[in-house]
């Protein structure tokens, strides 16, 4: 048996044309033509038709370099197994509900329509594009993947303040202080390690060191076991990183299926500033931001993904706290912004939208509302040069075409937004009620009051109808418990025990008065 | 003495399932497929189900007495204390639970009723034309028989529009998981399968097409579509080519009283 292993390897990795798991190059080729043509292209040079409305780009097979891969950095070959996970998606992947492939791009998981035969037919047809033959080593190994400890993630910081908070931002969010790009000209941006649900295929320990260890070719992000880079970092060293990038994730940036927005009752002043510790009473909510792709100018590549949501009020007022990460601080004129923003700067932004009046039933089109039923918009943006100062303005709306500016001061409307580090927070202010009810919408307890968002990164030449927004959400400003509902289960019960006494001291007669007649 | 013929519990244990039968099948959509029934209906459903099995059990004197006797047993026959004093307690205590879990106040979202596939009109105006949609057909539907070669270059075509216009919300296999759905409530239609495109005529999937959300009549609550209104941004070749397109990818046919009769007649 011994003898036979050497010569049995040598048979394997010298023939790389029969050892590939019995994909068909032929049959491979009707598969791709009908799927996967529209983004990759019929000569795989990733330009398909949907092509110049995608970021990141689909996938250019003609090079034969892949950005994700198990195979070590110096072995170019993605193994069977990771084209399969690429192609039929995992929910490993761990990202927004119902979707298994690509996180982050347009790469659907095709396990519910290509079977294990056809994604082996397509990996030998991609895979001609660039005469790729087997990889001749191995995926690296995961085996040994500690488990995740205090001491860990401590190490995991140094290291990652050291190697990786350069392009990847001190807290992570791959807020930008260089200007990248990946070999196809394509523009890319460091990942925001604290949303878990955005790494291409999950935060998964493992699959954070196998990044770690084997980089993404052509990309600025390198294999940090590279002997020859200055950047190495020992096998333990690598875990510990994948460690701590692991517990960056912050899991309420993540929407869920709620989509009410509890107002918190406070006592006092509403909060100001949006560092305020009165903000810790407050539930936040979160959304995903997805760009305006419904009325012209449209946009398909934003840079934005999800804002997330705050609400307190007094007896007088309501303050809405909204945080949303955004890599780039937008200062129109400054050269680092414009250095980073690879085009014009525009300011960056957020918008609040009410509908005028709360009737029941119908909403205004969340699209800036409609000519029957209007909208108040509350948009604050950031300051358009160095000291000009952030404006607020609001708007009142009848559709994405018809919409009047009025001086916010009319109604007491104020917001202020602080940029750190990777994060923008903005507090909106307004009364419960104003003079004018027909023109503002009016807050009252209790009610479920329909509520919408956008933003703009101005960065991404993000201006105008191009930027990113939600659907209608609600906001409910949470009224204090009223104690009856303490006091009804009480009389209840009572009434119930009080029937079953009565009951039980009737039967009790009866019986006696029957014992004694016998 | 002789006990009375209903204290057997055996009737009341019967009751006591079928309610509890009744109320896991109302509650299995929101365990099992993740669907929950709103809990107001649940407690509408709850109520008929109980009045209809009382009825059913109460429709006899005799089956009314073995109903309710084993209660009536309970409270009467000494012999049984421990339990009654048992069940004197535990019914109170859940009969205030119950009142307190009904008016607590619920912060859930209001449930939204709303039609998928509306009743469409008789005419319907785009291209600063009228379309009757009784009598509208994809003009590139003859291809399929006429000339397969030309059909198969108009699929394309509409593949090719499709890829530029609408997966980013339809997907990219067509099941209604595009990239951006994930932002939009009602979620995007999904065309696989044979219950969405393929219960409908190509007039209709025209009609949604071209007059997207804003075009939507009042019970399909146009105001939260997030369907763009195609006419303004596609010809109507390519609105049609398209239509050839989700058809044909999806293998479905579409619904057509026209084929069914001109099959017959052939």
């Amino acid at each position: 048996m011994k003898i036979y292993a050497p010569l049995l390897a040598l048979l394997l990795s010298a023939a790389p044309s029969i050892t590939f798991a019995g994909g068909s190059v032929e049959a491979g080729k009707g598969v791709y033509e009908k799927r996967c043509v529209w983004c990759h292209g019929e000569t795989g040079a990733g330009d398909g038709p949907a092509s110049s409305f995608l970021s990141p780009p689909p996938r250019d097979f003609t090079a034969g370099v892949y950005k994700w891969k198990s195979t070590p950095f110096d072995e170019m070959v993605p193994s069977d197994e990771d084209f399969m996970r690429m192609i039929k998606g995992d929910p490993s992947h761990n990202g927004i509900s119902g979707w298994t492939g690509m996180n982050g791009t347009s790469m659907p998981g095709w396990s519910d329509i290509l079977s294990d035969k056809d994604a082996a037919d397509v990996t030998a047809y991609i895979k001609k594009f660039a005469e790729l033959g087997t990889p001749q080593k191995p995926a690296i190994n995961t085996a040994n993947a500690p488990k995740s400890t205090k001491e860990g993630i401590e190490r995991g910081k140094k290291i990652f303040e050291n190697r990786c908070a350069e392009c990847h931002g001190r807290e992570g969010k791959g807020s930008g202080t260089k200007k990248l790009k990946d070999d196809w000209g394509a523009r890319t941006w460091p990942r925001n390690l604290t949303k878990a649900w955005s790494f291409r295929v999950g935060n998964d320990v493992k699959d954070i060191y196998t990044r770690v260890t084997v980089g993404i070719p052509g990309t600025q992000m390198p294999s940090f076991a590279d002997p020859g880079s200055n950047k190495k970092l020992s096998d333990e060293e690598r875990w510990d990183a994948a460690v701590y990038v692991n517990s960056l994730d912050a899991p309420r940036k993540k929407p869920t299926d709620n989509t009410v927005i509890k107002a918190m009752r406070i006592e006092g002043a509403l909060p100001d500033k949006t560092d305020d510790p009165a903000w810790n009473a407050a539930s936040v909510t979160s959304f995903y931001l997805v760009p305006q792709i419904i009325a012209q100018e449209r946009h398909f590549t934003p840079s934005l993904d999800t804002v997330s949501v705050g609400a307190v009020y007094n007896s007088d007022e309501i303050a809405i706290l909204l945080e949303w990460d955004d890599r780039t601080r937008s200062l129109p004129g400054d050269a680092k912004a414009i250095e980073i923003a690879d085009g014009d700067v525009f300011v960056d932004g957020v918008a609040v939208q009410w509908p005028r009046n709360l009737a029941e039933g119908e909403k205004p089109y969340f699209g800036m509302g409609d000519a029957a039923n209007p909208v108040n918009v509350w948009f604050w943006q950031s300051e358009s040069a160095a000291g000009a100062g952030q404006t607020v303005r609001l708007l009142d709306a009848k559709g994405f075409k018809d919409a009047q500016t009025r001086d916010p001061a009319s109604v007491g409307l104020k917001a202020t937004g602080v940029y750190d580090n990777g994060t923008w927070r903005v507090v909106m202010k307004r009364a419960l009620t104003t003079k004018d009810a027909e023109k503002d919408i009016q807050f009252s307890e209790g009610k479920f009051i329909p509520i919408a968002f956008a933003a703009w990164d101005g960065s991404n030449q993000e201006k105008g109808s191009k930027h990113v927004m939600t659907t209608w959400h609600w906001l409910l400003m949470q009224p204090a418990t009223k104690s009856t509902v303490y006091v009804w289960p009480i009389v209840i019960g009572l009434v119930i025990a009080g029937v079953e006494f009565l009951w039980w001291r009737s039967a009790r007669k009866k019986r006696d008065t029957g014992q004694g007649m016998r | 003495m002789k006990k009375p013929d209903g204290a057997n519990p055996a009737k009341l244990l019967w009751f006591v399932v079928i309610v509890f039968i009744a109320y896991v099948i109302f509650k299995s959509p929101g365990w099992f497929m993740n669907k929950p029934i709103p809990g107001s209906l649940i407690m509408m459903y709850m109520f008929f189900a109980v009045v209809a099995a009382l009825l059913v059990m109460t429709s006899t004197d005799e089956s009314t007495q073995g109903l309710f006797a084993p209660i009536k047993a309970l409270v009467e026959d000494p012999s049984k204390k421990i339990i009654r004093n048992a069940v004197f307690v535990i019914a109170p205590i859940v009969g205030a639970l119950i009142t307190y879990n009904q008016i607590k106040p619920g912060f859930d979202a209001p449930v939204e009723l709303r039609a998928t596939h509306p009743a469409p009109p008789t005419i319907m105006k785009a291209y600063d034309k009228t379309f009757n949609l009784a009598t509208l057909e994809n003009p590139f539907r003859k291809l399929q028989t006429e000339n397969p070669e030309k059909f198969k270059e108009a699929v394309k075509e509409g593949g090719a529009v499709y890829f530029k216009n609408c997966f980013f919300c339809h997907g990219d296999k067509l099941d209604g998981k595009g990239h951006f759905a994930q932002g939009f409530n009602p979620l995007p239609l999904p065309f696989q399968g044979k219950d969405t495109i393929a219960q409908l005529q190509e007039s209709f999937v025209f009609w949604r097409i071209s007059t997207g959300g804003p075009g939507l009549p009042k019970e399909a609550t146009p105001w939260l579509s997030a369907m763009p209104v195609w006419h303004t941004f596609l010809s109507e070749d390519e609105v049609w080519k398209a239509i050839l397109f989700i058809y044909d990818y999806t293998d479905n046919a579409p619904r057509s009283w026209v084929s069914a009769n001109s099959k017959k007649d052939g």
